[in-house]
C-alpha cells in the first residue's frame, strides 16, 4: 500500500515538475469522516507536490451557505470543494460553478454513481462516498420474540407490532419523520411500492403507488414509532437506538459504526444487526446514492494545482484508506479487495451488494429546487404520520404539493425532462 | 425590624432558587463534557452514576487549533469593544445631553438589520478590498453589532446622571470633552462595565459574520463548536466540552475587563 | 470665562460624528443591495441571470400563507419571551440589589447563559426536551404529572423555545437594570424612609418609577434581538415541526440558503427590518411617555 501511494505521489510530482511553481490552493471540505481523513493526509500531498493547501472544513449546511455566498457573488477564491451531487449538483451545474473534468479517469466508478456526476456529455464532479438504505435491528429483541428479520413490508409491520412495548418504553419501529429529512429515507418505501417522486420531470408522488407507500409509512410511525416522530431525524433517533429504546430502524448505512461503539451505545455490538431493506409489494429497489463528491471550482485561478489535488484526493489509494476507516467509498475496486472486505461487517457488505445490483440511484427528487421540493413532500409525510396514514384529505394535500413541485420544475426550466 | 428579617430570608431563598435554575442547564453541559456519549444519552438519565472521562477535552484541544481560535476571538473581541467605546462613549454623551433622539435611533438601526442581509454585500466588498480572512474585516463587522449596544446603554445611563454636575464643571471653565472624560465617565462605572461586558459577550459569541468573513487564519471559537457536528455524527461530549472551553475564557476575560475598566475610570478621576 | 475651543463649540456634531460615519459606511451597501434584490427575481435554481421585476417578488411573498404565519409567529414568540424576560429580569435585579454574601458569585452566574454557545444550548436543550429519553419528561413523570412533547410538537414548540430564550437572555435585562439601580441617587429613598414608607411602597412608588427608563432601554435592546432570534431556533428545530416554529428570520435564511430564492428572501428581510423598526419605535415612544 505504501508503495502504491509512493508511486502515485511520484507521478503527481513528476507532472507537477513540468509546470512547477510554489502555488497555494484553497480547499473546502465538509465535517465528514472522509474530510477528516483528507485533512490528516494533506501534509503528504504538500510535501510531494510543493503545493500549499489551505483547508477549511465546515458543517454541511454551513458549507453550502459559504460556497453559495462566494460563488453567487463571483468573488470566490475556492479551488476544490466537497459537494452533495443530489442536493446541490444540478443548481451548481446550472450556474456554472463546477469546472468540467475532461480527461479524468472515471473507469473505476459504477455507472449508477456517474448519473449524478454527468451533465450532458461531460462530467463535473468525482463521486467520493456512497450510502444506501438498510434496516438496523436488535438481534436480541427479535430473538426473544421469536421473529426473523423482516424481508417484506408485511413482515416489517407484523414485527413492529409484536416488538412494540409501551410498558418497557421500547418502540417497534423508527424512521425519520422530520419533513424534508424524511423524504430521503422514505424514498425506498416509495420505490418498493412501485412509485417515484419525479418521473420525466413531473411530480408523481401523488399517484396511487407513491401514496400507498406514504400511507404505510405514516401508519407505521404513528402506531409503532417514537413520540414526536414528525420532528425526529437521524440525530434524534440514533440516541434512542443507542439507549436501547428502538427495536428496528430504517435509515442510511452510514450510522452503523456509531450504534455498535461501546463508548456511544448501550447496546452490545453483537446485538445489533443490519438487514437488506425489506421488499415492497411491487419490487425491492432501495436507494443507493453518491452522498458526497468532490469538484473543482470553475472560478479557480489555479486549475492545474486544483486538478492535482482532486486527482490525489479521489485516488484509489485514499479510497482504500477510507474503506479501512469504515467509510463506504464510491469506487468499485475497493469493494472487491479481499483485505478490505475482511475488515468490514459482512451484513453491511451484503446489503450494499444487493443495493448495488438492484438499487435506484436517487433518494430525492433530482432537480435544482430540491430544497423546497423536499419541504413540500415533507408536508405530506407529516400529515400522513399525524393521521396514521388515514387522513381523508391526504390525497388532496399530496395533489396540492405535487402541483407546487411542478411549479418549481417549470420555474427552473426542468419540467418534462 | 422583624419584617426586615423575614424579607431577607425570603429573598435569600429566592436568590438560591434562581441561581439553581440558571445553573441547571449549565451544570448539565458541564457534567456532559465529562461523560462518554453512552452516558449522555442514557435512559433513564444518568445524573451522577457515570465514570467521568477527559477524552472529550483531549479531542477538543488536541484535534482542533484551539489556541489559535482563542487568540482570534480574544483579539477581535478586545479591539471591537475598545474601538466601539472610543466611538460610542462621546456619541452617547452627546445624545444624552443634547437630546439627539433621532441620531440615537439611527445608530440603533445598524443593529436592526437582520444579519443575513450583510453576508453577501460584505463578502463582495471585503473580498474586493482583499481584506478577507483578516482581523480588520472581522473587527469592523463586530463593531457594527457592538457599537449600537454601547451607544444605547450608555446614552440611557448618562441621561440618569443629573445635568447639574456637568453645568457646575462648565461654569468652572471645563470644556465639554474635559467634563466627559474627567467627571462623567468616572461616575459611570456601573454603566460602562455593563456595556463593555455585554459588548464583549456579543462579539465573542458571534457566529454568522465570523463564518463568512474568516477563513483558515482568523477562525473564531464559536465556529470551532460546529467542528463536532458532522455529516453522520454529533459528537455530543465534544460539543459540550467545546462549549465549556468557550464559556470559561469569556467569563475570565470579562472579569479582567471589568477590573480594567473600573481602574481606568478611577485613574481618570484622580488625575482630573 | 475661559475660552471655549473648537471642539467644545461644535461638540454636538463632532462627538457623534465618527460613530455615525462608521454606521453609514458599513450599512449603506448592504441596505442598498438588499433593497435592490427585493425588486428582482433572482433565483439561483433557475440558472438565469437576475431581472428587475419591480414588485412581483413582493406580491409572491405576500401571497404565500407561510409568510403571514411566520409574521404572526415572530410577534408571538417575541412578546412571550421578551415579556417574561423583562418581568423576571427586573424582579431579579431588585432582588439582587442589597449586599449579601456571594453577590459577586451570583453576578458571575448571571453571565453563564449569555456566554453559552447557541449550538451547545440547542443540543443540550433538545436532549433535555426529548419526549422519549429526555430529563424534562423524566422529571415530570417523577412528579406524577403527564409528559409533554416540548419542541417536538407543533402545539408546544413556541412556548418551549421561549423557555430556552428566557433562560438565556433574562440575565441581560437583569444586568442592565442592576446598573441602572446602582446609579440611582439615594435621596428619594432616604426621604421615603423618613416618611415611614414600607419596603413594598418604596419599591412600587420610588424604585420602579425611577428605574423605568432603564427597564425600557433593556426592553428595546432585547426586543430587537428577540424579533430576530435565529441561533437557538435554528439549532433546535430548524423552523419545525413542519413550519410551526418558523419566524421571519428563519424563513429568510431558508429562502436564501436552502431554496436559493435570493429575490424573495430579500423581500422577507425588508419586512423583518420594518417590523423590528416599528416595534422599537413603539417601545421608544412608550418610554418617552413614561418619562412624562
Amino acid at each position: 500500500m505504501k508503495r502504491k501511494a509512493l508511486v502515485l505521489l511520484l507521478v503527481v510530482l513528476a507532472a507537477g515538475l513540468v509546470g512547477a511553481q510554489a502555488t497555494e490552493i484553497r480547499v473546502l471540505l465538509a465535517n465528514h469522516p472522509y474530510g477528516e481523513l483528507l485533512k490528516a493526509a494533506i501534509p503528504e500531498f504538500e510535501q510531494a507536490t510543493g503545493i500549499k493547501v489551505n483547508v477549511e472544513s465546515l458543517q454541511e449546511s454551513q458549507l453550502t451557505t459559504k460556497l453559495t455566498t462566494e460563488f453567487a457573488t463571483s468573488s470566490s477564491s475556492v479551488d476544490v470543494f466537497m459537494t452533495r451531487p443530489l442536493q446541490e449538483g444540478k443548481m451548481f451545474y446550472k450556474n456554472g460553478w463546477y469546472a468540467p473534468l475532461a480527461g479524468f479517469d472515471f473507469s473505476d466508478f459504477p455507472k449508477n454513481a456517474m448519473n449524478a456526476a454527468n451533465f450532458g456529455t461531460k462530467s463535473y464532479l468525482v463521486p467520493l462516498v456512497t450510502e444506501w438504505e438498510v434496516l438496523y435491528y436488535r438481534k436480541d429483541l427479535l430473538k426473544k420474540a421469536g421473529i426473523r428479520p423482516p424481508t417484506t413490508f408485511v413482515e416489517l409491520e407484523a414485527a413492529a407490532k409484536k416488538l412494540n412495548d409501551p410498558a418497557t418504553g421500547i418502540v417497534g419501529f423508527a424512521s425519520r419523520g422530520k419533513g424534508a429529512a424524511a423524504v430521503t429515507q422514505m424514498s425506498s418505501y416509495v420505490y418498493n411500492y412501485g412509485g417515484l417522486y419525479l418521473d420525466n420531470g413531473k411530480a408523481v408522488f401523488d399517484a396511487k403507488p407513491s401514496m400507498d407507500a406514504i400511507r404505510y409509512y405514516g401508519r407505521m410511525l404513528a402506531n409503532y414509532g417514537p413520540q414526536g416522530s414528525t420532528s425526529l431525524s437521524w440525530e434524534n433517533i440514533m440516541p434512542l437506538f443507542q439507549a436501547g429504546k428502538v427495536a428496528m430502524w430504517t435509515d442510511a448505512s452510514v450510522f452503523y459504526g456509531q450504534i455498535v461503539d461501546p463508548a456511544k451505545s448501550q447496546i452490545p455490538a453483537d446485538a445489533v444487526g443490519i438487514a437488506t431493506f425489506p421488499a415492497g409489494p411491487k419490487t425491492n429497489t432501495p436507494y443507493i446514492v453518491v452522498s458526497w463528491g468532490m469538484a473543482m471550482a470553475k472560478q479557480s485561478k489555479n486549475k492545474d494545482a486544483a486538478l492535482k489535488f482532486l486527482t490525489w484526493a479521489t485516488s484509489k489509494d485514499l479510497a482504500k484508506r477510507g474503506m479501512l476507516a469504515n467509510i463506504t467509498m464510491a469506487r468499485s475496486s475497493v469493494w472487491s479487495d479481499p483485505e478490505i472486505l475482511a475488515k468490514m461487517n459482512k451484513d453491511l457488505v451484503d446489503s450494499r451488494a444487493f443495493a448495488a445490483k438492484n438499487g435506484f440511484p436517487y433518494d430525492r427528487p433530482y432537480m435544482s429546487a430540491v430544497g423546497e421540493a423536499r419541504d413540500r413532500i415533507g408536508e405530506v409525510v407529516i400529515a400522513s404520520i399525524n393521521s396514521a396514514g388515514a387522513a381523508a384529505d391526504l390525497d388532496k394535500k399530496a395533489k396540492d404539493m405535487a402541483a407546487k413541485v411542478n411549479e418549481l420544475l417549470e420555474d427552473t426550466g426542468e419540467a418534462g425532462q | 425590624m422583624k419584617r426586615g428579617r423575614t424579607g431577607r430570608i425570603v429573598s435569600s431563598i429566592l436568590i438560591l432558587l434562581i441561581s439553581l435554575l440558571i445553573l441547571f442547564p449549565f451544570l448539565w453541559i458541564l457534567s456532559s463534557s465529562f461523560k462518554k456519549q453512552v452516558d449522555i444519552i442514557a435512559s433513564p438519565p444518568r445524573i451522577f452514576s457515570f465514570a467521568p472521562v477527559v477524552t472529550n477535552y483531549i479531542r477538543v484541544f488536541a484535534e482542533q487549533n484551539f489556541p489559535k481560535y482563542f487568540m482570534n476571538s480574544a483579539v477581535v473581541g478586545a479591539v471591537s469593544v475598545a474601538a466601539s467605546l472610543l466611538l460610542g462613549l462621546p456619541a452617547a454623551y452627546s445624545i444624552a445631553r443634547f437630546r439627539q433622539q433621532r441620531l440615537s435611533v439611527f445608530i440603533l438601526v445598524a443593529r436592526l438589520m437582520p444579519g443575513i442581509s450583510f453576508l453577501m454585500p460584505w463578502y463582495i466588498i471585503f473580498s474586493r478590498l482583499k481584506l478577507m480572512d483578516t482581523y480588520v474585516a472581522l473587527i469592523l463587522s463586530h463593531m457594527l453589532i457592538v457599537l449600537p449596544v454601547v451607544v444605547w446603554v450608555m446614552s440611557s445611563y448618562f441621561r440618569s446622571i443629573p445635568i447639574e454636575i456637568d453645568e457646575s464643571a462648565m461654569v468652572d471653565g471645563a470644556t465639554r470633552q474635559r467634563t466627559l472624560a474627567s467627571l462623567i465617565l468616572p461616575l459611570s462605572g456601573p454603566g460602562i462595565v455593563t456595556a463593555t461586558t455585554l459588548s464583549f459577550i456579543f462579539s465573542w459569541n458571534n457566529f454568522m459574520f465570523s463564518q463568512v468573513l474568516s477563513m483558515e487564519k482568523t477562525r473564531t471559537l464559536p465556529i470551532a463548536v460546529y467542528n463536532f457536528v458532522s455529516y453522520a455524527e454529533v459528537d455530543w461530549g465534544a460539543v459540550m466540552a467545546a462549549a465549556v472551553a468557550i464559556m470559561t475564557p469569556a467569563i475570565i476575560l470579562t472579569m479582567i475587563f471589568q477590573k480594567y475598566v473600573v481602574q481606568g475610570l478611577t485613574l481618570g478621576a484622580v488625575k482630573g | 470665562m475661559a475660552k471655549t475651543g473648537f471642539i467644545d463649540r461644535h461638540f454636538q456634531i463632532l462627538a457623534p460624528l465618527p460613530a455615525a460615519i462608521f454606521v453609514v459606511v458599513m450599512i449603506i451597501f448592504p441596505v442598498a443591495y438588499t433593497l435592490f434584490l427585493s425588486f428582482t427575481n433572482w433565483n439561483l435554481t433557475s440558472g438565469n441571470p437576475l431581472q428587475v421585476v419591480a414588485l412581483r417578488s413582493y406580491a409572491r411573498v405576500l401571497a404565500e400563507p407561510r409568510f403571514l404565519a411566520a409574521f404572526a409567529r415572530t410577534f408571538l414568540f417575541t412578546l412571550l419571551a421578551v415579556g417574561a424576560e423583562t418581568v423576571i429580569g427586573t424582579a431579579l435585579a431588585v432582588l439582587l440589589r442589597r449586599k449579601f454574601v456571594g453577590k459577586g458569585l451570583v453576578k458571575l452566574l448571571l453571565l453563564l447563559p449569555l456566554v453559552a454557545a447557541p449550538v451547545a444550548i440547542g443540543i443540550c436543550w433538545n436532549l433535555f426536551y426529548d419526549p422519549n429519553i429526555g430529563l424534562a419528561n423524566h422529571m415530570l413523570k417523577l412528579l406524577g404529572l403527564g409528559t409533554l412533547k416540548w419542541v417536538y410538537d407543533a402545539g408546544t414548540v413556541i412556548p418551549s423555545l421561549a423557555i430556552v430564550d428566557i433562560w438565556q437572555w433574562t440575565p441581560m435585562i437583569t444586568l442592565i437594570v442592576m446598573a441602572g439601580l446602582a446609579g440611582l441617587s439615594p435621596e428619594p429613598f432616604e426621604s421615603a424612609h423618613v416618611d415611614g414608607a414600607t419596603e413594598a411602597q418604596i419599591l412600587w412608588r420610588v424604585t420602579l418609577p425611577m428605574v423605568l427608563p432603564t427597564i425600557f432601554t433593556a426592553m428595546v435592546l432585547r426586543s430587537i434581538d428577540g424579533l430576530k432570534t435565529f441561533d437557538i431556533i435554528y439549532a433546535m428545530t430548524g423552523g419545525g415541526p413542519g413550519y410551526a416554529s418558523e419566524t421571519l428570520n428563519i424563513m429568510a435564511f431558508k429562502y436564501s440558503f436552502e431554496y436559493f430564492r435570493m429575490g424573495q428572501s430579500s423581500v422577507v428581510l425588508v419586512f423583518l427590518f420594518l417590523v423590528v423598526l416599528l416595534f422599537s419605535l413603539g417601545i421608544i415612544r412608550l418610554q418617552r411617555i413614561s418619562e412624562r
